[in-house]
């Protein structure tokens, strides 16, 4: 997959009973991943569909990520694939169970458009996460009241329900910072982010002080790019890199738009977004320096 | 993240060499590097396109390379460990740090030890980045980065000086860099300038990729990384690494390939690495 992107013919807010499908990107990628492992190893589909007591056609739809992983055969596949790395095959096979399950998020189903969801799958299986960020601060770092001027400005007038259950969403996101094994969260923040005063004066500061708590966090690094600095920071938008601890599955780039987003795993993509990303980490201040220069916003805003 | 005190910490948390540096970084990779090579090798995902054809040439050539460079990695936490442990070491200069991993030198180190101070060296604008993010002081001792090449160590011996007390026993790490450095620009006059920096109870600890283990594969992977590779190889035979300890009291065993040093298991043991490698103490005598 060079680039995912969900038809663009979907609703934006599926109905309440519209059935959905699990985490999409998580089911391309390990499709894809076995694919190339079954490659590699000269593999036909009719000789690893017989493998799975089934066709050649079921495994083109496994490595399209269209159908669901059953555990058995994809520990099949990688046993006739030659991996036997268990470590390797223990993350394959946990990222085939989040990929069928519905995940926490089932119960925002409602409120989700469709080419966010497969993100939020990512979010939580990811071990580490680089973030570039313009606008806004990051979800994961939202405080409610934040979040809520957020969500407000995105959706417009919208019930006051409505707006609650996106809050709650982005709270319950949050929680993988703090749970077991929580990934390294590496993000950079230009200025305007922090001075723009989303939700008025007071709703900022209590923001910006939320940032420099999290940023104590021992998996949390923070760092600022200052407007006098980083002119690579005006040379695109936000985005977003997520790794994923199993080693064979690539680094995939997150692209939001206001309808749509893209998810790039294409070696070339991810590539040059890491060297974009690197710039600008080497541009900003340090987490130290950001720790300082956060302290000054806080008084001048 | 940030543990302050007393100066002259108060300065250093953005750093001396990093805080300063205006940004304008070469951080160019067309050409392959190290660093990142070596991260290829370690199964990271921090390499670019030239990194992994340049590993790729050299797993061509000496396909156990993937173990040499698990087996330098463990050896270096092995190393920390002892120094910070049962030789009482509580700063550390390790110079070459590559991209950030696990077991980073300061992590096994404060592990071991809290209050341990570790300074860092490498001059790779990738490992410069995310040194400077990652590689930050914490509650349990100081962490600081030089953004230096190894042939400068007048450079990286007074940057230092700003976390690490050279009037106190430090322990210096030169783990797989030395191979940079050829005969011309003689690598043993280097250690000895950074030895002399450090009073009797230092430690010197080194691994060198070896010229006399899988003599042929490894002299073909060298050639092979000395065309793609912005920085040379070369490789040492064993009394060429062993020269780098003369004067030295070697810690037991000795001088011997990197996985046989105090290895933590069997398997460990059982690496096919070719690296030479051991841990010397700086007695009261001449050097």
């Amino acid at each position: 997959m060079s680039a995912v992107q969900p038809s663009d013919e979907l609703p934006r807010e599926p109905a309440m009973d519209e059935p959905r499908g699990g985490p999409t990107v998580l089911r391309i990628m390990l499709g894809n991943q076995l694919r190339r492992l079954r490659e590699a190893g000269g593999i036909t589909p009719d000789e690893a569909g017989y493998e799975i007591r089934g066709s050649r056609s079921k495994i083109s739809r496994i490595e399209h990520g269209r159908v669901g992983f059953k555990e058995r055969d994809i520990e099949d596949l990688l046993t006739l694939y030659g991996v036997t790395d268990e470590q390797v095959r223990a993350g394959m096979l946990a990222l085939a169970r989040q990929a069928n399950s519905p995940g926490w998020w089932a119960k925002y189903n409602d409120i989700l458009p469709d080419w966010f969801e497969p993100y939020l799958g990512l979010e939580m299986a990811a071990s580490l996460i680089r973030n570039f960020e313009i606008q806004f601060v990051h979800g994961l770092f939202q405080t409610e009241d934040y979040a809520r001027a957020v969500t407000a400005l995105g959706y417009g007038p919208v019930s006051s329900d409505e707006t609650e259950r996106r809050v709650s969403l982005r709270m319950r996101r949050q929680e993988v910072l703090t749970g077991v094994d929580p990934p390294r969260v590496w993000f950079v923040i230009d200025e305007a982010a922090l001075r723009r005063p989303i939700g008025g004066r007071q709703v900022m500061r209590a923001q910006l002080k939320h940032l420099l708590e999290a940023a104590t966090l021992p998996n949390v690094t923070i760092q600022v790019v200052p407007f006098r600095r980083g002119g690579h920071a005006a040379a695109g938008g936000s985005f977003t890199i997520l790794r994923f601890a199993a080693p064979d599955l690539p680094d995939v780039v997150y692209l939001e738009h206001l309808t749509s987003a893209l998810y790039l795993d294409d070696r070339r993509d991810v590539d040059h977004y890491m060297e974009v990303m690197n710039r600008l980490s080497a541009e900003a201040h340090t987490p130290v320096a950001t720790t300082r220069f956060l302290k000054e916003i806080i008084q001048e805003i | 993240m940030t543990s302050e005190g007393s100066p002259p910490a108060a300065d250093r948390g953005d750093g001396t060499a990093q805080g300063t540096r205006e940004v304008p970084l070469d951080l160019d990779t067309s050409v392959a590097h190290v660093a990142r090579v070596y991260d290829y090798w370690l199964g990271g995902k921090d390499n670019f396109a030239a990194d992994r054809a340049a590993g790729e040439q050299a797993i061509q050539a000496y396909p156990d390379i993937v173990y040499s460079v698990r087996a330098n990695r463990a050896f270096l936490a092995r190393t920390v460990r002892y120094l910070a442990g049962e030789a009482g070491i509580r700063q550390f200069l390790d110079i070459g740090t590559g991209i950030p991993t696990a077991n980073n030198t300061h992590e096994v180190a404060q592990d071991v030890a809290p209050g341990s101070n570790v300074v860092y060296v490498d001059n790779d604008p990738v490992v410069l980045t995310h040194a400077r993010a990652l590689l930050v002081s914490g509650e349990q001792g100081h962490t600081n980065y030089i953004d230096a090449d190894l042939r400068d160590t007048g450079r990286i011996l007074a940057e230092a000086a700003q976390t690490l007390d050279f009037s106190r026993p430090v322990a210096i790490m030169l783990m797989a860099i030395l191979q940079h450095i050829d005969e011309a620009e003689d690598p043993y006059e280097i250690v000895n300038s950074l030895l002399a920096a450090v009073p009797s109870g230092s430690y010197l600890a080194i691994s060198h990729p070896a010229a006399d283990i899988e003599t042929e594969a490894m002299a073909q992977m060298a050639e092979r990384l000395n065309k793609l590779m912005a920085e040379k190889v070369t490789f040492r035979t064993r009394p060429q690494v062993a020269r780098f300890f003369d004067g030295l009291e070697l810690v037991e065993p000795g001088m011997l390939r990197v996985q046989e040093w105090r290895p933590a298991s069997e398997i460990e043991a059982k690496s096919p690495a070719a690296l030479w490698g051991g841990v010397g103490r700086k007695g009261s005598g001449d050097r």
